[in-house]
């Protein structure tokens, strides 16, 4: 009983800590200039990871087991590896930005594990024969880990799109009211400018407008976080593709199967080993790259929910009883 | 203070500790280089400078240099290098071959026509989950009809001509991975190993045009570019000085781990094609206290499988038992085996469970299923009968076995008697003639129950064990290219770092790119840069 009361409790408050955390950074896009604020949403993501990570280590010591096996856990998991992406300190700089697409994430992956629709998955099951391998720990918090960044550098490709898109419509002259917005976004950018980039500003000035070149700004800064975060992703998921793949030799005797799950992880791995391919390739930078990434972010969900919700092909993990 | 000999400059990293001392000149800073043959004459240099930090300490070294002179370069280390023109053969049908394989090669090593066969492959795979694999035919006529087409034109006779009722073994399928593993090879042939030969040259820039359009450039006036590279030695960087001009690098392992991560993704198509070609599989369920014989059990899989000396073993199956949890769930699953060669001696014996095989002489035995093979009762004390349990099929995932005991007449044509059910091997659920329910007994209890006026009680419940059998000789090879696949993925991370710097009179220009850490890049250089002392005037 303590235990569901201790979940509950760490459940609510990093939902709620998250929610001011997106209050926040809608405030700080409208009022870009106060700096109190943009420190208190630091330190509520620094309380919305300790919650989770509680709420992990709480169904870990209840279970008895490491809390990845089913759908909610690793649902839980998912805004977990979210949440650490914003804590590490090697992505100390430009924080904002990456923020605001974390902050998102979290609150929609906490929102669906805890909503409704996965009720009876919360009780916390038993584990099967096969799932009883120190390989579970390692592969699916590397699948995991691998799938929270590549979502998070995905959907940078996404706002790189929309941004793209943005200025073609622009052009066109259909929507005229979006442009103060984008100063906005634009201005909070110039802050992150060092002064190479001002110098560079200087000479690419001379022909193209300030608002242009803060936007192209802003794009790069976009593209180079989402191709590091990609990168990273891509690492995580070939190691928990890999290690899978050596636990399902030993606990079924084949190291490939073509199982949907499986197949479904190596089409994820395929597109962003394209998307890592486009990068050699100058001109295919920005736009076609994002559009790889993008057709990568819905792919990582039919990945990662598609094949257990939908039930394409009977996908029992181990349900050893089942053949 | 500086000694501005014409110098070349090579040094690492720890000569930058604040200590005066001399360092043994080692030719081969790194393992992957080879040009020391180009190398006529080594000679030493040795120069003192003097860094001012910021804390005021003048920290005096000496710095060895070496005549450690590079073979000079003429390509700009780029992304895209080409394969350096082999010499020209002069004889034509060779040279007809030649420039042929070349073409072919140049067309294979083409980025874009890689790409699009990673998407045709990860497209195909997509259709492979959606087409459901492996049915009967009738099922694909029921479910892709002529007069109702998918999307208009997929019919199941699509599906038969292009083989994707069995996607992952159709000519179509297995012909883009060798396509792809081919492009691959082309790839790593033509433009990654070029790649290391020229990443291994140290390039100078010499003039300070080229070096302010790198990605990252600044001016720094009144600094001295052996302070530059002191400081870059102490942040890790590889520096080369030659005259004025510096050149420095670091993590050139990110730029050479994606030739490891091509040649570990070819070495596990190798393994997966030898894998494919020469198994042996088979699965068996054998009831506790039974034999059975490898060479039995397997089957090969392709035309390289042969057999080995190991298929003679026979395998007896001394135990097979269940754990529960509290809940009564499986929790595991344990087979105890004894391994007897031909002479019948046993030369291994292992328990083995699920995610725990048994390896012995390339085979490998897993647990893989179970089922209930028979109860031993004693019927009004006489016995033990063995009665044979036989699956029910019920809906769900659960399994049930049953068995039936007749009572009275057994020549009688409708015989009547106990019906006797078991989930697992804890509790077996009896029935009486008419078919209510009875009791409940766990074996092994000694505890009787009386039913239709008949004593029963139940001894045992056996067990058999299902297990699969493997001899895979592809499965070190596709390990050892998961290792080296990891390894070199997580090296690919690492930023290969170039910086050129130029001293122009008293100003020293410093321009740098990085491949992969181009955010963090800037930061770095900024801050690096920031511990350069400013010469002050009276000390040049």
């Amino acid at each position: 009983m303590i235990f569901s009361t201790l979940e509950h409790i760490l459940t609510h408050i990093s939902f709620s800590v998250i929610s001011i955390v997106i209050s926040i950074h809608l405030i700080t896009l409208l009022v870009n200039e106060i700096v109190g604020l943009y420190d208190l949403s630091k330190k509520a993501m620094i309380i919305t990871f300790f919650c989770v990570t509680g709420l992990l280590i709480t169904r870990w010591f209840f279970s008895g087991h490491l809390p990845f096996s089913d759908l909610y856990e690793s649902l839980i998991f998912l805004s977990w590896g979210f949440s650490i992406f914003h804590i590490v300190p090697g992505f100390k700089k430009d924080k904002n930005l990456l923020s605001t697409i974390i902050a998102p994430s979290v609150i929609f992956t906490q929102g669906f594990a805890t909503s409704g629709l996965l009720t009876k998955m919360h009780q916390s099951v038993i584990l099967v024969p096969a799932l009883q391998s120190h390989w579970l720990m390692m592969h699916v918090s590397m699948m995991i880990l691998g799938y929270a960044a590549l979502l998070c550098g995905s959907l940078l490709s996404v706002a790189i799109l929309v941004i793209t898109f943005q200025e073609i419509i622009q052009i066109l002259g259909k929507s005229k009211n979006l442009d103060s917005l984008n100063k906005s976004v634009d201005y909070v950018e110039i802050k992150y400018m060092n002064l190479n980039e001002r110098n560079n500003f200087l000479r690419k000035t001379s022909f193209s407008s300030s608002i242009n070149y803060y936007r192209s700004q802003f794009i790069q800064q976009l593209d180079r976080w989402s191709y590091r975060i990609i990168s990273l992703g891509f690492l995580f998921l070939t190691i928990g593709i890999l290690s899978g793949a050596v636990w399902a030799n030993e606990a079924w005797g084949s190291y490939w199967n073509w199982d949907p799950k499986e197949t479904w992880a190596f089409i994820t791995w395929t597109i962003f080993a394209i998307y890592l391919h486009t990068r050699k390739n100058k001109k295919w930078e920005g736009v076609n790259s994002s559009i790889v990434a993008s057709i990568g972010f819905l792919i990582i969900w039919i990945c990662y929910l598609g094949i257990n919700l939908l039930g394409i092909g009977l996908h029992s993990y181990g349900s050893f009883t089942s053949n | 203070m500086m000694s501005l000999s014409p110098m070349k400059m090579k040094c690492y990293s720890n000569q930058c500790l604040p200590k005066t001392h001399f360092l043994k000149f080692n030719p081969f800073p790194y393992p992957y280089t080879n040009y020391a043959a180009n190398r006529l004459h080594t000679l030493s240099f040795t120069i003192n400078c003097n860094l001012k930090n910021k804390g005021g300490n003048d920290l005096s070294r000496k710095i060895l240099l070496s005549e450690a002179s590079p073979p000079p370069l003429t390509i700009d280390n780029d992304d895209t290098v080409n394969l350096p023109a082999s010499p020209k053969n002069k004889k034509a049908p060779f040279g007809v071959a030649k420039i042929l394989s070349k073409k072919v090669l140049q067309i294979l090593s083409n980025l874009p026509l890689a790409i699009a066969e990673m998407f045709a492959i990860a497209f195909l795979m997509a259709l492979g989950t959606f087409i459901d694999q492996g049915q009967t035919p009738e099922f694909y006529f029921q479910n892709y009809p002529e007069d109702h087409p998918v999307l208009g034109f997929f019919t199941w006779r699509w599906i038969f001509f292009l083989g994707f009722d069995h996607m992952f073994s159709s000519p179509i399928f297995l012909g883009m991975l060798a396509l792809l593993g081919a492009s691959l090879m082309a790839c790593t042939y033509t433009t990654q190993i070029p790649l290391i030969k020229v990443s291994r040259r140290w390039s100078f820039m010499h003039s300070a045009e080229v070096i302010r359009k790198q990605e990252f450039s600044e001016s720094l006036p009144r600094a001295s570019i052996q302070d530059v590279g002191t400081i870059l030695m102490g942040a890790g960087y590889e520096v080369f000085l030659k005259g004025p001009t510096l050149y420095a690098f670091r993590g050139l392992a990110g730029r050479l781990a994606p030739v490891g991560v091509h040649i570990a993704l070819l070495l596990i198509m190798v393994g997966g094609t030898l894998s494919a070609a020469g198994s042996f599989r088979g699965s068996v369920t054998v009831p506790q206290g039974l034999n059975f014989v490898v060479g039995d059990v397997l089957g090969p899989t392709g035309f390289l499988s042969s057999p080995t000396d190991a298929f003679n073993t026979e395998i007896h199956v001394n135990r097979f038992s269940m754990d529960y949890y509290d809940s009564g769930e499986v929790s595991q699953f344990h087979t105890d085996l004894s391994l007897l060669n031909m002479d019948g001696k046993e030369v291994m014996r292992k328990t083995i469970s699920v995610n725990d095989p048994l390896r012995y002489d390339g085979i490998t035995i897993y647990q893989t299923d179970w089922s209930i093979s028979a109860l031993q009762i004693l019927k009004d004390n006489e016995g033990p009968y063995n009665l044979a349990m036989a699956p029910l099929k019920i809906n769900g995932d659960k399994k049930l076995y049953g068995t039936f005991l007749p009572v009275g007449d057994i020549n009688s044509p409708d015989v009547k008697g106990i019906s006797m059910l078991a989930r697992d091997l804890q509790s077996i659920v009896l029935y009486d003639k008419e078919g209510k329910f009875s009791g409940v007994r766990r074996p092994n209890s000694k505890l009787p129950i009386n039913i239709d006026g008949s004593e029963i009680v139940i001894v045992d419940a056996i067990g058999s064990s299902g297990l699969d059998l493997k001899i895979d000789p592809g499965v070190p090879v596709v390990y050892a290219g998961f290792g080296a696949l990891m390894l070199t993925t997580c090296i690919s991370y690492l930023s290969h770092s170039q910086i050129w710097a130029l001293q122009d009179g008293t100003t020293v220009v410093i321009g740098g790119k990085t491949n992969r850490a181009k955010l963090e890049f800037p930061d770095e250089m900024n801050r690096l840069l920031d511990n350069i002392p400013e010469i002050v005037e009276s000390s040049l």
